[in-house]
């Protein structure tokens, strides 16, 4: 079985954001580029799925970003991933949720595989629409915020979280899947991961392969970012030592009044 | 893009009141469009909840019963939205934020082409273009994302962002056509409901949620229940708690949980991390109790009290009720 996991390359979410007065672009202090946390789970469930599975599955870590974001993938090879591909080209620059998803699906296509899985968000994204559009250019089957998912009979049997608790579904593949975060806690590399991922292959592609019918890019995008402004300030209020519980309860529920929430 | 059109997400008729706050905002965006406002509800408990529709100011409401929208996953939604958007003609399309819509605009950002703007809190009308104003970076900044002329733009609109005013002169309620020749890919064996019998946590006016301060269930019930119940509102929890399994994922609220906005957010023993903070600082009033003054959650509340939880919240409920009685 092959799988196939996106892995988007994000600013460290950690890392200080905020509003430059002057620019009015988003600053990151110190910020180095990181693996999508989200897409670090959708590896792990990869990795677990290989695991039970065994035979000759495979693992196959997919990104779409700048060419010098390259060794910052390592990291998924070095967790267990068996090869990586990496989609770079300057006329990708500026491409919206519509014409990533448009470039990486038909990437995706010419990779191949049996599953595909997606994280459920991009940290500096943040849209969770990708795996929707993914899916349609595909043309498979989209399961979504899976927390179990085991192959029986050539199925996928996946238990995912809804808005309102949780349900089992059975998936034909290929399909394309998301991951909750409750699928399991990322595995940290070993030392014997990491020396290993340097000799594994990180396949280069570009948008010439691809044969793309539509523009992407900026010029083919269906939306366009406007100014970022900084949000209405929420200040700090004030802190209260409570001299014991009566007094703490007291000065909540003063406030409450005060505001007219009780 | 000239008509709106609004995907009603509900499970047997049940509907969020984001559905019905898209719906109101559906007809003030389709005024200044010069279009209609639409809306499509399919699946078990359909025709009811079209009835409930009506009283908002929406021009027409297309109903199917289908029992396949809940046998299988989203795919007879997404050729559902499709024909409707087909016979609406050029439209933006407006989707709840929450897991299933995520899941509906991104299939119909590869269905219909189309470009998606994702969590919006309020909406311009620029040149004729539609702006979707929303926050990002964890609040950080407000961005402005504009849908280019193009036949259909979607938007995924955040619960208790705009308010519900019924009204309008009653929307005629039609029935759609079952798409013909498709097939389904994903089933559903079992689904099930958590946490039902308590005020939906999106829609509560007050919340009360607990962290990993509390140290197990019980609290959750015993101490945050009372107070949530006194104030008129419901329990929520930070990922840290859902993930010891203290309470279900349903209660998580943050980036990879619930968005809130109350009027009053009580936080209990939770320490303010980025990703919850995500999920709950449009709130009006924020409080938080915690036993660690240096908790990066008294940056963003009103009034922080530096205290036992166990101490403070039952000495609160008593004045609460006392309050109230
Ligand atoms: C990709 C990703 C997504 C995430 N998504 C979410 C999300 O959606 N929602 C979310 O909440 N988190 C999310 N997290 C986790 C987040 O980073 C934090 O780990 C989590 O919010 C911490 O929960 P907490 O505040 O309950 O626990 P802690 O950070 O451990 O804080 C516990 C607090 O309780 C206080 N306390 C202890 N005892 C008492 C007492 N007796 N009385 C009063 N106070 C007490 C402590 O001082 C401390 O401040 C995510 C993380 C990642 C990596
Ligand atoms: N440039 C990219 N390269 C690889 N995967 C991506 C990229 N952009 C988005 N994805 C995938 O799509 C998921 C959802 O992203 P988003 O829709 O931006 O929230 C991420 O978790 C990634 O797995």
């Amino acid at each position: 079985m092959k799988i196939v996991v996106t892995v988007k390359l994000v600013p460290d979410p950690n890392a200080d954001k905020r509003i430059d007065d002057g620019t009015k672009r988003l600053v990151r202090t110190g910020a180095e580029t990181v693996l999508n946390p989200y897409d670090e789970y959708a590896l792990e469930a990869a990795l677990q799925i290989k695991e039970k599975v065994g035979g000759d599955t495979t693992v196959t870590v997919f990104s779409m970003a700048p060419e010098s974001l390259k060794e910052t993938l390592r990291k998924a090879l070095a967790m267990g991933a068996d090869d990586a591909v990496l989609l770079s080209d300057a006329g990708l620059e500026g491409s919206d949720v519509w014409a990533s998803a448009y470039a990486i699906s038909h990437a995706l296509k010419k990779v191949g595989f049996d599953l595909l899985i997606v994280g459920g968000l991009s940290d500096d994204g943040s849209t969770g629409a990708t795996p929707g559009a993914l899916a349609e250019y595909l043309q498979a089957p989209l399961v979504t915020n899976a927390r179990k998912a085991e192959v029986v009979d050539g199925k996928l049997k996946i238990e995912r979280e809804t808005d309102t608790g949780y349900q089992d579904v059975t998936a034909p593949l290929p399909c394309v899947m998301t991951t909750a975060l409750t699928f399991g806690e990322p595995r940290y590399a070993s030392l014997k991961g990491i020396m290993g991922a340097k000799k594994k292959t990180i396949a280069p592609l570009t948008v010439a392969e691809l044969g793309l019918s539509e523009k992407v890019g900026q010029a083919g995008s269906k939306t366009q970012l406007l100014a970022f402004a900084p949000p209405p300030a929420r200040g700090k209020g004030q802190v209260i030592e409570a001299a014991d519980a009566v007094a703490g309860a007291q000065a909540i529920f003063a406030f409450l009044k005060e505001r007219k929430l009780v | 893009m000239k008509n709106v059109l609004v995907y009603v997400q509900h499970k047997n008729g049940v509907t969020p009141k984001v559905t019905f706050e898209m719906a109101t905002q559906a007809r003030k965006l389709a005024d200044q469009l010069g279009g209609k406002a639409h809306a499509l509800v399919v699946g078990a408990g359909s025709t009811r909840l079209a009835d409930a529709l009506k009283g908002y100011p929406l021009d027409a409401i297309h109903v199917n019963d289908d029992n396949d929208v809940d046998t299988y996953l989203l795919d007879p939604v997404v050729d559902y939205l499709e024909a409707a958007a087909k016979a609406v003609g050029p439209a933006l399309i407006l989707v709840a934020n929450t897991l299933t819509g995520k899941d509906v605009a991104g299939r119909l950002v590869g269905r219909l082409h189309a470009g998606v703007c994702a969590d919006a809190t309020d909406f311009k009308l620029e040149g004729g273009k539609i702006v979707a104003v929303m926050p990002k970076f964890g609040g950080a900044a407000v961005t402005n994302c504009e849908l280019l002329a193009a036949d259909y733009g979607i938007v995924t609109v955040r619960p208790n962002a705009f308010a519900a005013q019924a009204g309008g002169a009653g929307a005629t309620v039609q029935a759609i056509d079952k798409p013909s020749g498709k097939s389904y890919g994903v089933l559903v064996e079992k689904d099930i409901e958590e946490g039902s019998g308590e005020l939906a946590l999106e829609e509560a006016p007050v919340v009360v949620a607990g962290g990993r301060g509390l140290g197990g269930p019980e609290p959750f019930d015993t101490l945050l229940k009372p107070l949530a119940h006194a104030l008129g509102g419901a329990v929520g929890a930070s990922r840290a708690a859902a993930d010891a399994g203290w309470v279900p994922y349903s209660l998580q609220i943050g980036q990879t949980g619930k968005t809130v906005s109350p009027n009053l957010y009580i936080a209990v023993g939770i320490s303010g991390a980025i990703q919850h903070k995500v999920g709950m600082r449009s709130s009006g009033t924020i409080v938080a109790i915690n036993k660690d003054g240096q908790s990066p959650i008294a940056e963003f509340s009103d009034l922080m009290v530096v205290g036992d939880a166990f101490a403070i919240v039952p000495e609160l409920t008593k004045l609460v009720q006392a309050a109230k009685s």
